[in-house]
Order: C-alpha cells, then structure tokens, then sequence
C-alpha cells in the first residue's frame, strides 16, 4: 500500500521491459463483419511478452471473433497483423500453432477416453520414424511441463474422465505449451469452476507470465480478470472502449467502459 | 549404497509419503500414477505408512468405482490459517502437529473488495476440506492474517483507510457466522513473528522482531517469546513511521510514512520509465535474475527499511531481527543493505552484532502462524494418548514457556 493516489481509468502503453519493446502480436484497424453483423470495427490490440491482456466486454461485443483471428479459425476482412514487428497472416489453425500461438477454447477439446500424457500430445504425437510412438519421451515431457506450471494434477497416467474441472483446464492449458508457443489464448478458463479450482487455473496463469508468455484472456469474471491481468481492453459493439491498467483501473470504470456508460470512440467510429 | 534394499524402500516411501502431502490427498490408484511405482508396492508402502499412523485411509467414490483415499492422518483436531495478502489469498489446512495437510493460494485483484474476498475465504476453506475427505467439524478454528493492524480486543482493523472497504467489518463474525467456527484474526506480521518465534529462525531467541518486506512494511515484535500487539494492535506497523517529511500523504494520513517510499508502488513507479509496467512479484524475480536496475530498487528499500528497524531494535533490544515477505525472496539483495543500516547503530551492536536473518517458513509464515495462533486459543480436549506425535509434545512445552 502506498499513498500515492489512484488513477482510474489511466491510459496505458505497457511495455516488455528490458527487452526491445516489440509487440509478439499487433492487430491493427481489424475489421470483420458476417453480412450486417459488424463483429469488429478497427480495432486495435496488442500483446507484449511477459504480459497477461484480459479481453472484456458483453455478450456480442467482439472478444470471442477477435481470439479467433488471433488463433486463425477466422480471417479478418480488413487490417493488420504483426507478430515480433514482421506483418503476417494467420490463414488457418495450423499457421496460427507455426507462429507460436496457442488456444484453449472454452470447450477444452479435451478425450475423456485418454490419458494426461496422450491428450497433451494428441495429433502432435512424438514418432521414431514410421508409426513407433515414443512414449516414454512424451511422458518425461508431460511430466516436465507439469512440473514448470506447478499443475495440480498428481498422475501423467489419468484418463481425463477421472479429473476435476480445474485439473482438466490446467491440462488444456498444459497442452498449449507443446511446441514452445510464444502467445497463450485462454477463453473463460474459469468459468464453472469452484473456488479451489479457479485458485489453481489463476496460479497457472500467473505462471504462464512470469516464464515469459504473452497471455490474451477472456473472461467474464471482473475479480479473476483484475487478479491476474496486466491490461485491460474492453470491447464494445466490435470497437475499442478503453484500456486500462489493472493495477489501478477500479471496477467501476471498468464496469463504465463495459456498458458504454463511458465512450473511448471518437468521431463517426462510433457508428 | 544407492541401490541397496533398505535405501530403496526409504526412497519409495518418501516418494509416497511426498506425493500425499503435495496434493493432499490421493487414492491408491492416483498415488500409483503419481509415484511412478507399482500397485503392489504402493499397497504395501500405504499399508506400512497406515499401521505407523503416518496416513490414514477412507473410502471413497472416483469416477463412479470405490478407491481407497489415502491421507496424511491428523491428531486431535485440525486448525485452518488464511492470509489475506494484497494480492493473494492463501489458506492452509493443518493438524495439531502444525502439519500442513493441504494449501491453495488465490490471486486476488489490487483493492480486492471485502465481501467478495471473504465469500471466497469461506468457499477455498470448504473446498479444501472436501478434497481432504473431510468436514467443517473436523476444524476447531480459524486463524486469519490481515496486512492492517488489528485490535484484539475486537478482531477489527483498527486504524482506517488501510485497506479499503475492510474498514467497519467485522471480518471475525462474517467468516465465523460462514462456518461456525471461532476466527482468530490479527495482522499478518504478528502472525509472521508468532511463528518464525515458535517454529522458525528465531525460535531460539526470547527476544526477536520479524520484518515483513511486502505490499506494505509491517513487523512483529516478540518479547519475552510473547508477541507485543499494543493496545489498539499497531505495535510494530514501522510502514507507518515518518521517513520523509517533505514525502508524499500515506493512505493512514500521515505524511512521508516509510510505505510511500518502499511500499510496492513507490518500487515499480521508478521503474516505469526503463522497465515498462512491472508488478511487485516482477521486480523480485528479475533482481533474483540479475537485473540490476531491479536489484537497486530492492537493495535501496532493504536500506531505507534498516534505518527504522533499527529504531524499534533501539527500543526493543531483541537478539535477532528476521525478515520475511515477497521482498525477502531476493535474500541477500534486500538483507545486506538492511543489516548495513541497521549495524550502523552503534548502541544495538554493543555486547555482538545484531543478527539480521532470513524467514525460515519463507511465504508460508503468515499462515503457519495464523494456525499456531489457533492451536494456541483452541479449547482442544486434550487426551495425551491422542495426541502421542512428537510435535504435539514440543507445542505443549512451547506453550508453557510462554
């Protein structure tokens, strides 16, 4: 606690610290619409390394097409993408996991009928050659991983049916870190979890963080979301209405933002 | 011999014995996965651990088949111990030999808002406790640590403003009238210096102060192995001794208190312009890292901290002073400068060198004391036959000496 006072609502451009302050990912003017549908109105977004970026905003207000660009499953119509600085396309799933991005959808794609080991390696399976599974190397990897988030889960060998709703995300999340990814995308990670279980997903994030990840969430939840994020961006009718610094951002101009109570549109954007 | 009989079998029951405890509690099947070994050996490891009374087993249901749940067996009664960071939330679920069964920590959002915060208190605690296969009644209280100075007579934070929306609350009543259970609340250095005294660094010492280097200053002054909380509770709150008094107004409403110069936003502010937006817990770990930008702001607060521990080493005179806190996982980078300031006083440095050492129970104090707290006020009916563990035996002795 200091005494220093409280901006709320303060304007913020966060930056990588010591390293070059290079954005790993840079939206910029993203526009997408499905026929009179303006899911998305010029805006910008921007990920840093060793940042955790909540995407907020209501039903309908863009954050769910905007991770699926970020992730590839969608195009946008116009706009800008970066990542490092370089412009790039994100066309498919596939170029979105080459650029080092992962996702977790809400929905986990999870098999219930495979265990720990298999589900983080699932399509990706390690092979000596021919159709030889390595799978005491994968196991040594889970096991690995596993150990760098400080998971919960006490078994590599557990089908997924066995697992509780925090134990299965903290696996979903595990397996976004095959293949070294540079950008997690985590959407509503805790959303129908009891309280035990969203201390163990927060803890992950926060781990996520500090090995250095850029992590994009999107959540409902005002107090996990002001728990773990460094940045806040709300999202509104598809448009950028205001960033904020979590650390001093209070809930209600948040809230504000949100409900549009408060306007960051300029000019005609706002129509 | 690393592969000889013997030594195995030790490995293989320390590897058991660790997971249980890691994850709190565990079925066979689980510990199976969990170890590495095979079924059979862990079925004689658990069957071995259970007729010494190291663990204890209960049935239980997982994914619709009866499993065997194997626990860390308990004695007597089981006390919880919170801590209600700035930003985190750690509770602890122990037994009356101070062993931790289980632990969780929540990260909370900056000015996390009371009435959440304790909702959420109460639901980690139940939550815990089912996943140890136990219930409420089990528990025979709960210790909380607060980062404000709380008066014990009320169990209320005493000065206003500290922490905001904190203020007015009966933060005992709401979480007793939760769980039924008597809440024992008092600030986190306090609680801190309580255990570090009983079961850390400075248990060898009568007289000691713990520094708590966090979010906010704070310190527990220990006389006579007694904890000093003052009359209205403020005893040891040295974030609030005036450092600078041209400085900036403190939440407490003085001016140019010792928070507003190491306090977590005066560290990450000057920071801002070189490092970009860094939290508290940041700082720490690039200073580890060698950052020497991050190291400086760290080694400059440990300084500026020394100055006014040793002025309550002036008054108190202890043998030690131990410093625990987020800040004090950068060990020495914080320890040096501070002990420099504080050697600096000749008077405290007399008969020997004031020791100035780091927390044994690291991030874990706060809430090891709030249970010690506990096991210390708990009216446990106490059948020594019970309570035959070792630790219970040197609880009940440091509880005489006190």
């Amino acid at each position: 606690m200091t005494g220093a006072p409280v901006h709320d609502g303060e304007q913020v451009r966060p930056m990588g610290a010591t390293a070059p302050r290079v954005p790993l990912l840079a939206m910029k003017q993203i526009t997408k619409r499905f026929n009179a549908v303006e899911a998305l109105v010029g805006v910008d977004f921007e990920v840093y390394a060793h940042e955790v970026v909540a995407l907020v905003g209501d039903n309908g207000a863009g954050k769910s097409t905007l991770a699926q660009i970020v992730s590839g499953v969608l195009t946008p119509d116009s706009g800008i993408i970066e990542l490092a600085g370089e412009p790039a396309t994100i066309p498919n799933p596939s170029a979105a996991h080459a650029a080092g991005i992962a996702t977790v959808f809400q929905d986990l794609a999870l098999c219930d009928n495979l265990d720990v080991t298999a589900n983080l390696f699932l399509g990706r399976e390690a092979t000596a050659g021919g159709s030889f599974l390595r799978d005491g190397e994968m196991e040594q990897t889970t096991k690995r991983i596993l150990r760098d988030l400080n998971s919960p889960i006490p078994s590599v060998k557990t089908q997924l049916h066995a697992l509780s709703g925090g134990q299965r995300q903290s696996v979903a999340i595990a397996r976004t870190l095959i293949g070294n990814p540079r950008i997690v995308v985590l959407d509503e990670p805790t959303a129908a979890l009891s309280v035990a279980q969203t201390a163990e997903v927060l803890t992950l994030i926060e781990r996520l963080r500090e090995l250095g990840l850029g992590v994009i969430l999107i959540s409902h939840n005002m107090v996990d979301v002001r728990a773990v994020s460094d940045r806040i961006e709300v999202l509104r009718h598809g448009r950028n209405n205001g960033s904020f610094d979590a650390t001093t951002a209070s809930y209600e101009s948040i809230l504000a933002a949100i409900t549009g109570a408060t306007s960051y549109i300029k000019g005609d954007r706002a129509y | 011999m690393a592969g000889s009989q013997s030594s195995l079998r030790e490995a293989n029951r320390a590897a058991v014995v660790d997971a249980v405890k890691r994850h709190g509690g565990l079925t066979q099947v689980e510990l199976v996965g969990a170890t590495g070994l095979s079924a059979a050996t862990v079925s004689t490891i658990v069957k071995q651990l259970l007729a010494e009374g190291v663990v204890e087993t209960r049935s239980t249901i997982r994914t619709g088949r009866r499993a065997q749940l194997v626990t860390l067996a308990h004695r007597v009664g089981l006390a919880v111990g919170v801590h209600v960071g700035h930003r985190h939330l750690r509770v602890a679920i122990a037994d009356f030999t101070h062993e931790v069964l289980a632990e969780r920590v929540l990260p909370l959002p900056q000015e996390h808002r009371v009435d959440t915060s304790l909702d959420r208190l109460a639901l980690l605690v139940v939550d815990l406790l089912e996943r140890l296969g136990l219930s409420i009644s089990d528990v025979v209280g709960i210790g909380v640590g607060l980062p404000a100075p709380v008066d014990d007579a009320t169990g209320m934070i005493s000065v206003r403003g500290i922490m905001r929306s904190w203020d007015e609350v009966h933060v005992g009543h709401v979480i007793s009238k939760r769980l039924a259970l008597p809440v024992y609340v008092d600030n986190d250095a306090n609680l801190g210096a309580l255990a570090e005294s009983t079961r850390g660094a400075s248990r060898v010492y009568r007289d000691s102060v713990y520094v708590r280097a966090s979010y906010g200053t704070g310190a527990g002054i220990v006389i006579s192995h007694q904890v000093h909380r003052g009359f209205a509770g403020t005893a040891g709150e040295i974030g609030h001794v005036q450092v600078d008094p041209q400085g900036d107004i403190c939440r407490c409403g003085s001016r140019g208190c010792l928070d507003t110069v190491v306090g977590a936003r005066a560290l990450v502010e000057p920071l801002r312009a070189s490092h970009g937006n860094l939290t508290l817990r940041d700082v720490v770990q690039r200073a580890n890292e060698g950052d020497p930008g991050c190291a400086q702001v760290i080694a400059d607060a440990g300084a500026q901290i020394g100055v006014v521990v040793s002025g309550v080493a002036m008054t108190v005179n202890p043998q030690c002073i131990v410093v625990g806190g987020e800040l004090a996982e950068t060990g020495e980078i914080l320890l040096t400068p501070m002990r420099e300031a504080i050697r600096r006083r000749v008077l405290l440095n007399q008969i020997a060198p004031l020791e100035v050492i780091p927390a044994e129970l690291g991030n874990a104090a706060e809430v090891a004391g709030a249970i010690a707290l506990v096991l210390q006020n708990a009216d446990i009916d106490l059948d020594p036959t019970a309570a035959a563990g070792v630790g219970a035996e040197a609880e009940r002795v440091e509880v005489d000496g006190a």
